[in-house]
C-alpha cells in the first residue's frame, strides 16, 4: 500500500502528515469528486508530548549521524566534494530513508515556538518568495519535502497561485531525482481544478520542457557502509547475549541451594521444548536486563508453564486422514444404487447380526485319578500333585519373602529405637515402633507357618516316594516312569549355624520383650483388680458384720449369702516368663519347622526317567489292567449354551493317563455366550460311552483374543463308581495301601482339562466379540463414550485389578491431573475393594434432574392409554378421545387389556367344552397375535398406488369407446351392471356404508307335506348314490309353471337377511320357485368405527340369509265364528339358510350368483321332492334336484377398495434359483392374464415362504376310515372327503385380520382342527394321492407340478383339465428347469389318535344340556316343555343320520317318526356341523327359530349326537323339533 | 424480614408445593412437536429426498407419532427449492429436560438413473420454547479421499457415515473432512404442557 510514497524516508517523523497524501495518492485515479480530502486537522495539533519526544529522538539521531558521518569521512574521502555540493541530509533522506526528521528538525529549529505546520507553511512560502534567484527547478530540500509531505490548509485563497508554482517545482524535482515513482505526483491536497492544472503542467513539461535535463542531475556514487563499520556501530548499539550456559548460582539469590520440586514429589508438568542455546541466550539476557532474578524459579531455571502444546496435532494433515479415524466417524464409500422399492420387507429376520467367533483350544486331558489306575499310579499321581505343589510354593517362596520382611522390620525397629544411628531424620514415633513390633510378631508367625508347611510338604513328598518305591519292590514291576531325585545342597556349616543361632536369639529376645510387656500389662491389670477385690472384701466384711447384727436381731430372716461366683475372685498375680522356658519353646519350634543348621538343603526333582516294566514281565492282573486301559478312549463334547456344537475325536487313553487332543474349535456365535461346557466322555471298547464329567469353562474376557490366551487347566471329577476285576483300583470304591486294609481312602475319577478359550480376531484385526449385552445394544456406543477409562485410550476394561497393574507397570504419574480420575478409580477399586458399583449409570446426573420418577411416569394413565393406542393394541386401536387429564380416565379402561395379558398363558376351559379345542383356540390366538405384531410395521408400508389415485389419462381408444356410448341405447334390453367408482376406505364413518342384498329368486324350495296325509305312503326313492351324483346340478331351470296340486299353496317362502343384528325380510312369495326380486338395504358398522382396510378385512360378521316358510294356522276355536272373523296365527318354519361372510363380500366387491341353500337333511313336514310331479309322470330328471338354490346379488354401497393381500416377501428357505424362477413364472403369467391368480409360493405358519408343491404328498388317511369300506374305493373316497369336510372351516382372512394367507401343513391343520379352504384341499388331495388316485389341487395351478391356465376362460367349469396339453396348461417346471425333487414339508405319516368315545359322550351330554338351557332362555315368557319320548327317539335316530351322512334316511325317518309321534304336528330338523366351538352351535339352533313358536301347548325335543372321528374330529348332530299335539 | 424468616417461608413454600403435587399427580410434562419439513435449498443436486429421525434422551418417552421417516423425492421445476412438506407430529412425555429432542436429517439425491446418493447430513434441536418456529438446518457430507471425490463426481455414490449416530452425537468430528451441503427448512410448532409444574418456565 505504501509503495507509492514519494519520500520513503520522511514518513516516520511526521506520521500524521504523510498519511494523508498517501491515501490520497492512491485514491486519486478514481476520485474525481468535488473534494478528494477533507481538510485535515493540521498537524498543528500535535501535542507537546509528541514534540518533546521528537526532540529526544532527534538528538539521539543526531548523535548517531554525526558519528556515522565522521566514520564516512574517515573512510571515504573521495566523494566528499560532491557530497558537499548536494546537501548530505537530503541524500540521506531520499536514498536511504535513515534520516527522518531532518527537515522537521530544521524547521522546528527555525521556529519552534510556533504551531508546527503553520510555521512550516509560512516558512516555505517565504522561502519560495524570497528565493527567486535560485536556479529554477532547484527547490530547497525543505521545499521538496514540504511539498510532498505537508498538509496544506486549503483556506488561504490568496495562496492559490503559490502552491501551483510550488507544485510545478516539486514535480520537476521529482522528475529529476528519478525516483522509482514514475508518474509525476500531482495534486496533493488540491482541488480538482488544481489537479487538472497540475496535470497540464506536467504534460507540458513532458512534451517539451524548456529546461535542460542536466541541470537537475547530480551524479552520486552508490552509498556503501562497510560491514565492519556496521558491526562496530551495532556493537555499540546492541547487546548480544552469550550462548554459554549460565551457572546456576548466578540465577539464584545468594546462598540458596536449588530446589527441585519434582524430587519432593510435587507434580510438575513437562516444560515446553526449547533448544538449550536459546534458553542460554534468554537466561543471559535476563541476567543482564533484569537483575532481580524474578524470572528464575527455585530450581534455577526459567519459569515456565507446562507445555501447552498437545503431543498430537489436532488437525491432521490432509492426506493422512485414512490412518486413524474414530470408529464412529468412519465413512464408507457407497456406490450410488438404484432405490429398491421397499416392498421386500423382510419380516422376522431383521438385520442379520454379525458373526462372532469363539476359539476353543482343547489341548489335552490328564487324569489325576482313573478307575484303571494301579496302586502305583495312585501314588504317582499323589506324588506328582505334591511335587506340583512344591514347585508352586518354591516359585512363590513365601518363606523367604517373609524372612526378608522380618529382617527389614527388625532393622526399622532398631533404627527407631536408636535414633543416633539413623542417618536420615526419619522420626519414628513410639506408636510406629509399636506397630512395627506387632507386625514383626505377625510376620514371624506367618513365616513359621510357611516354613513348617514347606518342611512338611518335603517330608510328605519323600514319604510318598518311599511308599512308591516299596510298592514297586513289592509288586516287582513298575508302571510309571516317575522318579524322584533328592538333590542335596551343601551349606556352610558354620555360617549356617551362626545365622540359625542369631535368628533364635533374636526371636527369643523379641519374645522376651513381648512377654515382659505382657507381664507389665498383666501386672497392671492385676493391681487394679486386686484393689477392686480388696475394696469388695472390705465392703463384704462390713456387710457381714451388719448382717450378723441383723441376724441377731431377726434370726428367722434368711441371710443371703453371696454366691462365691458373684464376687470378684481374688486375682492371681501373673508369673514373669522365664527366659529358659522361652528359649526352649523357640528352639523346639525351630527344630520342627526349620532346617537344622548344617543340614544340607534337600531339593526334590521329579523326572520321568524311570522305565516301565514291559507287559510280558508283569503278572496277569496287571496285563489285564493295561489292556483295559488300551481299550479305553476319551472324547470331549463342546456344549455351548446347553447345546452340543462339536466334539473332539476319540483319543485312546495313554498308559500315563494323558490324552492329547490338540484341537481348536471355532464357534461362530451371534450372541454373548451364556455357558460353555465341556463334557468328558469315555468309551470302553465298543461297548458304550459314559459321561464322566462336565467341565464348565469360563467365558473369556473381552481382552482375551486368540494368540494371547494362556493355556489353562480346569479340574473335573466324576462321581461314578467303578470296581474292576484287575489291578485297576477303581473309582469310588475304598482302597487301602496298608496290608491290613486299614486307612482306607476313596478316590473318585478326576482329572484336568487343559484348554484355552479366546475370542477370534477378524480379518481387520478386530476381535470378533459380541457386545457384552446385546439386549441393550443401543446403549453400547453411548457407554463407550462415557467410559471413564476411555480417557487413557483403552476402553471397556472391566478388570480393575488388571488396570491397577497396568497403571503400576506403565508408571503413570499419580500427580498428573490428567490421570486424576484414573488414579481415583484405581484407588477406589484396589484399596477399598469393598465398593465398586456393579451398575453403570448412563446419564449420571439424569436422576438428579428428573421431574418425576420412572414409576410415576409409567403410572400415568393418560400416557399409558396414548401409548397403547399408538401401539395399536387391539383393545385400544381406535380409541378416539383420550382425556386431557389423568383423573378423567377410568381405571376400568385397562381392565380388559390387563386381563388378557394375565390370561395369555392360562388356558380358559370354561368357555370351551372340549379341552383340546380350548388349547387349539389359545394356540390360534397366539399365532394370530404374533402374526399381527409382525405385520404391524408392514402395514404402515405404503406403495405408490396406496397413496396416489391416478385417473387414467383418456387415450384414443377410450375416447372412441365413450363416443360409442353416446350411440348406446338408453335402456338396453339386457342391462348390465355398471362399474362404480371405488371409495378408499379412509374418510368413512358409521352409516356411510350399506350392504345391498338383492334377492332375486329361489329354486326348489322344499314344499310342505300335508300332515294329514298320514295314509299317503311316500314313495321311496329308488335312486342310488351314483345316479344322484351323476345328475348335473345345473338343472335348476326356473319352473314357475309348477302346478300346485289342487291349487293348494305348497309353500310360502320369504327370505330374511340378518346382518349385524339388523334383520330385513322380503315379502312372502308363493310356491317352491319363488321370485322376489327385492333389494334389501342393511347398514354396516365397522368394529370400533375403524374403516381402515385391515379392519374391514377382519370383520367376522356373516350375512345370514334365512329362508322361512310362512304358515298360516287357523286358530279359530269355534267354527261358528268363521263367518264373522278370521283368526289365524302366522308361524314361520325355517327351511334353510345361506351364510356369506362379510369378508368375502368385501374382498370380492360383489357377489352375484346362485347359491345352494343349506337345508337340513331332514326337514320334517317338508319334502324336498315334489312327489306330485313324479306321480304325475313328469320327466323325472327335472325333479331330481339336489337341493334348493337361491339367486343373490350382494354388494356394498359405496364400493370399497378391497384390501390387497400382503405383498411382503418373506424369508424363505427355498433355493434362490427356484425363487427366481417363480418370479419369472409369475411375471409371464401376469403378462398374459393379469386377473388370474397364480400361486407358486405360499407362506407357512411360521411366516416363511414355501414352494407350494411341498405341501402335496401322499398321506395316509385314518385307518378307521379305510377299514370302513374295504372293497369300495369310491365309498372310501367319499368317507375321506367327508372326514376332511368335518374339520371346521376358518378363513385365514378372518383369523389373521386379512393380512395374508397362511398355509399350514396337514398335521398342523389336523392339530389345529381349523383351517382355510386350501388346508382342506391340501389334506384331501394328499389323502387321494395316498389312495392311489391321480389328484390335483386346483388353484389356477395344479399339482404335482405347477400349471398355469392359459386357456381363455377361468371359470372352473370351462377349464379343460387335461394338463398334458401344453397348449392349454403352462407348466412351471420345464426342460430348462427340471423338477428338483423338492422334499415335502409334510410329515412322513400322520398319526391319528382315536378320539375318546367317553369324552365325546360327555361332551354330547353337556352340549345338549347347554342347548336346552339356551332354548329356555330364549323363551322367557313361555313355559318350555320337553318331550322326552320324542327326544329319545330323535337321539336314536341321529346315529343313523351320521352313518348315512345325512342322506337316504329321510323317508325311513319320517315313517318312523310318524309311527311314533302320530298325534303330534311335528316340525323340526337335524342340524349338522363340524364341531369347533359351542357358540356356532348355539347360533345355528337359534337361527332355526324353532323356539319362536308360542303355541301354548307346544313341546320341544332336542337331541345331540356327536360322532367322533380320529384326531378329535367331531361331527355334531343336533336335532331340534317342536311338537304340537293334534287335537 | 430477616433471612431466617425468609428461609422458613421458603421451606414452607417448598412444602406447599410438594403437597400440591400430590394432588396434581399425573400432570407430567408433555411436548407436542407438530410441523413439517418444508424442503431444502442450496443443494447442488436436484431431485432430493430426506430421511429424518428424532433422537431423544433416556428421559423421554414417545407417546404417539413416528420417530423417523422419509420424504418423497422432489424435483423442483421452478426455483431450486425442493419442497417436501413432510409432516412431523410427535407427542412426547418427559421426566426431565436432559436429552431434549433433536432432529437429524439425511438428504439424498436421486440421479437420472434412479440411483440415490448422499447429499448431506444435518441435525438441529427441536426448539425449547412454545410457539411456531422456522428452522434452517445446514447440512454437510463427508468428503472422503481424492479418489472417492473423483469417483463421486463421475460415477456417483459417495462416502457415508458408517454410524449414523455421529450425525447428532458429539464424537470427535474434527477428523472428518466435509463439504457443505444445502439447508433443510423446517416449520415446527411446539406445545409444552405442565412444564411449569416442575419449575421450568416457558
Amino acid at each position: 500500500m505504501v509503495s507509492g510514497k514519494p519520500h520513503g524516508g520522511s514518513q516516520q517523523e511526521p506520521a500524521q502528515e504523510d498519511q494523508d497524501p498517501d491515501t490520497h495518492l492512491l485514491s486519486m485515479p478514481t476520485q474525481r469528486g468535488p473534494r478528494s480530502l477533507p481538510p485535515l486537522p493540521s498537524a498543528s495539533r500535535t501535542g507537546f508530548a509528541e514534540f518533546s519526544m521528537r526532540e529526544r529522538m532527534r538528538e539521539k539521531l543526531k548523535a548517531a549521524r554525526s558519528k556515522a558521518e565522521s566514520a564516512l569521512l574517515q573512510e571515504i574521502p573521495t566523494p566528499r566534494p560532491r557530497r558537499l555540493r548536494s546537501p548530505s541530509e537530503k541524500e540521506l533522506e531520499t536514498e536511504f530513508g535513515v534520516e527522518p526528521g531532518r527537515e522537521t528538525q530544521r524547521t522546528v529549529q527555525d521556529d519552534d515556538s510556533q504551531s508546527y505546520s503553520r510555521v512550516k507553511f509560512r516558512d516555505c512560502v517565504r522561502k519560495i518568495k524570497s528565493k527567486p534567484p535560485l536556479p529554477p527547478g532547484f527547490p530547497s530540500a525543505e521545499e521538496a519535502y514540504n511539498f510532498f509531505t505537508f498538509t496544506f490548509d486549503p483556506e488561504p485563497e490568496e495562496l492559490e497561485e503559490k502552491p501551483k508554482a510550488k507544485h510545478r517545482e516539486g514535480a520537476n524535482q521529482e522528475e529529476v531525482e528519478g525516483e522509482e515513482e514514475g508518474p509525476p505526483v500531482q495534486g496533493v491536497n488540491k482541488t480538482d481544478e488544481e489537479e487538472l492544472l497540475a496535470g497540464r503542467d506536467a504534460e507540458h513539461f513532458l512534451l517539451g520542457s524548456h529546461h535542460g535535463a542536466e541541470d537537475f542531475v547530480a551524479v552520486r556514487p552508490a552509498y556503501y557502509e562497510s560491514v565492519h563499520i556496521r558491526l562496530q556501530k551495532e556493537k555499540e548499539l546492541l547487546f548480544i547475549p552469550s550462548r554459554l550456559t549460565v551457572p546456576t548460582y548466578k540465577k539464584l539469590p545468594e546462598n540458596v541451594q536449588p530446589r527441585f520440586l519434582e524430587d519432593e514429589g510435587l507434580y510438575i508438568g513437562t516444560r515446553p521444548e526449547v533448544p538449550r542455546a536459546t534458553q542460554n541466550i534468554m537466561e543471559n539476557r535476563l541476567l543482564v536486563q533484569e537483575s532481580d532474578r524474578r524470572w528464575f524459579g527455585d530450581d534455577g531455571r526459567i519459569l515456565a508453564l507446562p507445555n501447552p502444546i498437545r503431543p498430537s496435532p489436532s488437525r491432521p494433515p490432509a492426506l493422512t486422514q485414512e490412518q486413524d479415524i474414530h470408529a464412529e466417524l468412519e465413512t464408507l464409500y457407497k456406490k450410488a444404487v438404484r432405490y429398491v422399492q421397499k416392498t421386500q420387507h423382510m419380516i422376522g429376520s431383521g438385520d442379520l447380526p454379525e458373526n462372532f467367533q469363539l476359539d476353543i483350544d482343547i489341548s489335552g486331558l490328564i487324569f489325576t485319578h482313573h478307575p484303571c489306575f494301579s496302586r502305583e499310579h495312585v501314588l504317582a499321581a499323589k506324588l506328582a500333585q505334591l511335587y506340583d505343589q512344591y514347585l508352586a510354593r518354591r516359585q512363590r517362596n513365601k518363606a523367604q519373602f517373609l524372612t526378608d520382611k522380618l529382617q527389614a522390620l527388625r532393622n526399622a525397629v532398631q533404627m527407631g529405637l536408636d535414633p543416633a544411628k539413623s542417618h536420615k531424620s526419619v522420626d519414628i514415633t513410639p506408636k510406629a515402633i509399636n506397630e512395627y513390633k506387632s507386625e514383626i510378631r505377625q510376620t514371624r508367625k506367618l513365616r513359621d507357618a510357611e516354613q513348617e508347611t514347606d518342611r512338611t510338604l518335603l517330608k510328605t513328598i519323600i514319604k510318598v516316594w518311599k511308599e512308591m518305591k516299596s510298592l514297586r519292590e513289592f509288586q516287582r514291576f513298575t508302571n510309571t516312569p516317575l522318579k524322584l531325585v533328592l538333590r542335596k545342597e551343601k551349606v556352610d556349616q558354620k555360617a549356617d549355624e551362626e545365622a540359625y543361632e542369631a535368628e533364635i536369639q533374636a526371636e527369643i529376645s523379641e519374645l522376651l520383650e513381648e512377654h515382659s510387656e505382657e507381664y507389665e500389662q498383666k501386672m497392671e491389670e492385676y493391681r487394679t483388680e486386686y484393689q477392686q477385690w480388696k475394696a469388695w472384701r472390705k465392703a463384704q466384711r462390713a456387710k457381714k458384720k451388719k448382717k450378723k447384727q441383723a441376724a441377731e436381731e431377726h434370726p428367722d430372716e434368711e441371710v443371703e449369702e453371696p454366691s462365691p461366683g458373684e464376687g470378684p475372685v481374688k486375682p492371681i498375680p501373673p508369673e514373669p516368663t522365664q527366659r529358659a522356658v522361652l528359649e526352649q519353646q523357640v528352639r523346639e519350634r525351630a527344630a520342627r519347622s526349620r532346617r537344622r543348621p548344617g543340614e544340607p538343603t534337600l531339593v526334590p526333582e521329579l523326572s520321568l526317567a524311570g522305565s516301565v516294566t514291559p507287559n510280558d514281565q508283569c503278572p496277569r492282573a496287571e496285563v489285564l489292567r493295561r489292556e483295559d486301559v488300551k481299550r479305553r478312549s476319551v472324547y470331549l463334547k463342546v456344549i455351548f449354551n446347553g447345546k452340543e456344537v462339536s466334539r473332539t475325536e476319540g483319543r485312546p487313553l495313554g498308559a500315563d493317563f494323558r490324552v492329547h487332543f490338540g484341537q481348536i474349535f471355532s464357534l461362530q456365535i451371534v450372541n454373548w455366550p451364556e455357558s460353555l461346557t465341556l463334557q468328558v466322555y469315555e468309551t470302553v471298547g465298543h461297548s458304550g460311552t459314559t459321561l464322566l464329567a462336565e467341565v464348565f469353562l469360563p467365558i473369556p474376557e473381552t481382552t482375551i483374543v486368540t494368540g494371547r490366551a494362556p493355556i489353562e487347566e480346569v479340574e473335573f471329577s466324576s462321581n461314578q463308581h467303578v470296581a474292576l476285576d484287575h489291578e485297576g483300583v477303581g473309582s469310588g470304591v475304598p482302597l487301602s495301601f496298608e496290608a491290613d486294609g486299614s486307612n482306607q481312602l476313596i478316590l473318585m475319577t478326576s482329572g484336568k482339562v487343559s484348554h484355552s478359550v479366546a475370542w477370534a480376531v477378524g480379518e481387520n484385526g478386530t476381535p470378533l466379540i459380541p457386545p457384552l449385552s446385546q439386549q441393550n445394544t443401543g446403549f453400547r456406543s453411548a457407554l463407550k463414550r462415557a467410559d471413564a477409562i476411555s480417557s487413557i485410550g483403552t476402553s471397556g476394561l472391566t478388570d480393575m485389578k488388571k488396570l491397577a497393574k497396568w497403571a503400576a507397570e506403565s508408571k503413570l504419574d499419580p500427580n498428573d491431573p490428567n490421570n486424576a480420575p484414573l488414579m481415583q478409580l484405581i484407588s477406589v477399586a484396589t484399596s477399598g475393594e469393598s465398593y465398586v458399583p456393579e451398575f453403570f449409570r448412563l446419564e449420571q446426573l439424569q436422576r438428579e434432574f428428573n421431574f418425576v420418577s420412572d414409576e410415576e411416569l409409567n403410572r400415568t394413565k393418560r400416557f399409558r392409554l396414548l401409548c397403547l393406542r399408538s401401539q395399536e393394541v387391539p383393545e385400544f386401536r381406535n380409541y378416539k378421545p383420550i382425556p386431557a387429564y389423568d383423573r378423567e380416565i377410568m381405571e376400568k379402561v385397562f381392565q380388559d387389556y390387563e386381563k388378557r395379558l394375565r390370561d395369555r398363558n392360562v388356558i380358559e376351559t370354561k368357555g370351551h367344552i372340549d379341552s383340546h379345542r380350548a388349547v387349539v383356540a389359545k394356540y390360534l390366538q397366539q399365532v394370530r397375535e404374533s402374526v399381527l405384531n409382525r405385520f404391524l410395521i408392514a402395514k404402515h408400508h405404503f406403495l405408490l398406488t396406496d397413496l396416489i389415485v391416478e385417473e387414467e389419462v383418456p387415450n384414443i381408444s377410450i375416447l372412441g369407446l365413450s363416443l360409442f356410448k353416446l350411440a348406446e341405447q338408453k335402456r338396453p334390453l339386457r342391462p348390465r351392471r355398471k362399474g362404480r367408482k371405488k371409495v378408499t376406505a379412509q374418510n368413512l364413518s358409521d352409516g356411510d356404508i350399506k350392504l345391498l342384498v338383492n334377492i332375486i329368486r329361489a329354486y326348489d324350495i322344499p314344499v310342505r307335506r300335508p300332515t294329514t296325509s298320514k295314509f299317503q305312503q311316500p314313495s321311496r326313492s329308488s335312486r342310488t348314490f351314483r345316479e344322484r351324483h351323476a345328475a348335473s346340478p345345473t338343472t335348476h331351470s326356473p319352473t314357475h309353471s309348477a302346478d300346485y296340486p289342487l291349487g293348494q299353496v305348497l309353500v310360502r317362502p320369504f327370505v330374511e337377511v340378518s346382518f349385524q343384528r339388523t334383520i330385513c325380510h322380503t315379502t312372502t312369495a308363493e310356491g317352491p320357485n319363488p321370485s322376489w326380486n327385492e333389494e334389501l338395504e342393511l347398514p354396516f358398522r365397522a368394529p370400533n368405527g375403524d374403516y381402515s382396510t385391515t379392519s374391514l378385512q377382519s370383520v367376522k360378521d356373516d350375512v345370514f340369509i334365512n329362508i322361512f316358510d310362512e304358515v298360516l294356522f287357523d286358530v279359530l276355536e269355534d267354527d261358528r265364528e268363521r263367518g264373522s272373523g278370521i283368526h289365524t296365527r302366522i308361524e314361520r318354519h325355517w327351511l334353510g339358510c345361506v351364510k356369506i361372510p362379510f369378508s368375502t363380500i368385501y374382498c370380492q366387491a360383489r357377489i352375484d350368483g346362485t347359491f345352494k341353500i343349506d337345508i337340513p337333511p331332514v326337514l320334517l313336514g317338508y319334502s324336498k321332492e315334489r312327489s306330485v310331479i313324479t306321480e304325475r309322470g313328469f320327466d323325472s330328471v327335472r325333479s331330481l334336484s339336489e337341493g334348493s338354490y337361491i339367486t343373490l346379488f350382494i354388494t356394498i354401497e359405496p364400493q370399497l377398495v378391497p384390501g390387497e393381500s400382503v405383498r411382503e416377501k418373506f424369508d424363505s428357505q427355498e433355493d434362490e434359483k427356484l425363487l427366481q424362477a417363480t418370479e419369472k413364472f409369475h411375471a409371464e403369467c401376469a403378462l398374459k392374464f393379469p386377473n388370474r391368480q397364480c400361486l407358486t409360493t405360499v407362506i407357512d405358519i411360521s411366516g416363511k415362504t414355501v414352494f407350494v408343491t411341498r405341501y402335496l404328498k401322499p398321506l395316509n388317511p385314518p385307518q378307521e376310515l379305510l377299514d370302513a369300506y374295504p372293497n369300495d374305493p369310491q365309498a372310501t373316497a367319499e368317507l375321506v372327503a367327508r372326514y376332511v369336510s368335518l374339520i371346521p372351516f376358518l378363513p385365514d382372512a378372518v383369523s389373521f385380520a386379512g393380512i395374508c394367507d397362511l398355509w399350514s401343513t396337514s398335521d398342523q391343520f389336523l392339530d389345529l382342527l381349523a383351517g382355510d379352504e386350501e388346508e382342506h384341499a391340501v389334506l384331501l388331495c394328499n389323502y387321494f394321492l395316498s389312495l392311489g388316485k391321480k389328484a390335483w389341487l386346483m388353484m389356477g395351478n395344479a399339482i404335482p407340478e405347477i400349471w398355469f391356465n392359459i386357456q381363455r376362460y377361468d371359470s372352473p367349469l370351462r377349464v379343460n383339465f387335461d394338463v398334458t396339453k401344453p397348449k392349454l396348461w403352462k407348466s412351471f417346471f420345464s426342460r430348462s428347469l427340471p423338477y428338483p425333487g423338492l422334499s415335502s414339508v409334510q410329515p412322513e405319516e400322520l398319526v391319528y389318535q382315536r378320539t375318546d368315545k367317553a369324552a365325546a359322550a360327555e361332551l354330547q351330554d353337556r352340549i345338549e344340556k347347554i342347548l336346552k338351557e339356551k332354548v329356555m332362555d330364549w323363551r322367557p315368557r313361555h313355559l318350555t316343555r320337553w318331550n322326552r319320548y320324542c327326544t329319545s327317539t330323535l337321539r336314536h335316530f341321529l346315529p343313523l343320520l351320521e352313518s348315512s351322512r345325512g342322506e337316504e334316511v329321510e323317508e325311513d325317518h319320517r315313517a318312523e317318526l310318524l309311527r311314533q309321534l302320530g298325534d303330534y304336528r311335528f316340525s323340526g330338523f337335524p342340524l349338522h356341523m363340524p364341531y369347533s366351538e359351542l357358540k356356532p352351535l348355539i347360533e345355528a339352533v337359534y337361527s332355526t327359530g324353532v323356539h319362536n313358536i308360542d303355541v301354548p301347548n307346544v313341546e320341544f325335543a332336542l337331541a345331540v349326537y356327536i360322532h367322533p372321528y380320529p384326531k378329535n374330529v367331531l361331527s355334531v348332530w343336533i336335532y331340534v323339533a317342536s311338537l304340537i299335539r293334534n287335537r | 424480614m430477616n433471612g431466617w424468616t425468609l428461609s422458613i417461608l421458603g421451606f414452607y413454600y417448598i412444602g406447599l408445593e410438594a403437597w400440591c403435587m400430590k394432588f396434581v399427580h399425573g400432570a407430567m410434562a408433555e411436548v407436542h412437536v407438530i410441523g413439517q419439513i418444508v424442503g431444502a435449498t442450496g443443494f447442488s443436486e436436484s431431485s432430493l429426498f430426506c430421511k429424518w429421525g428424532v433422537h431423544t434422551g433416556a428421559a423421554w418417552k414417545l407417546l404417539s407419532g413416528v420417530r423417523e421417516g422419509q420424504t418423497q423425492v422432489d424435483t423442483p421445476q421452478i426455483g431450486d427449492m425442493a419442497y417436501w412438506s413432510h409432516p412431523i407430529d410427535l407427542h412426547f412425555a418427559t421426566k426431565g429436560l436432559q436429552g431434549w429432542p433433536r432432529l437429524h436429517f439425511q438428504v439424498w439425491s436421486q440421479d437420472s438413473f434412479g440411483r440415490c446418493q448422499l447429499a448431506g447430513y444435518g441435525f438441529c434441536h427441536v426448539p425449547s420454547s412454545p410457539g411456531t418456529h422456522q428452522l434452517d438446518c445446514p447440512t454437510w457430507r463427508p468428503l472422503g479421499s481424492w479418489r472417492e471425490q473423483l469417483a463421486r463426481a463421475f460415477v456417483g455414490g459417495g462416502p457415508q457415515l458408517l454410524h449414523g449416530d455421529a450425525i447428532y452425537s458429539g464424537a470427535d468430528r474434527y477428523r472428518l473432512h466435509t463439504a457443505a451441503g444445502g439447508t433443510v427448512h423446517l416449520d415446527l410448532g411446539l406445545l409444552l404442557r405442565h412444564f411449569d409444574r416442575y419449575g421450568v418456565e416457558c
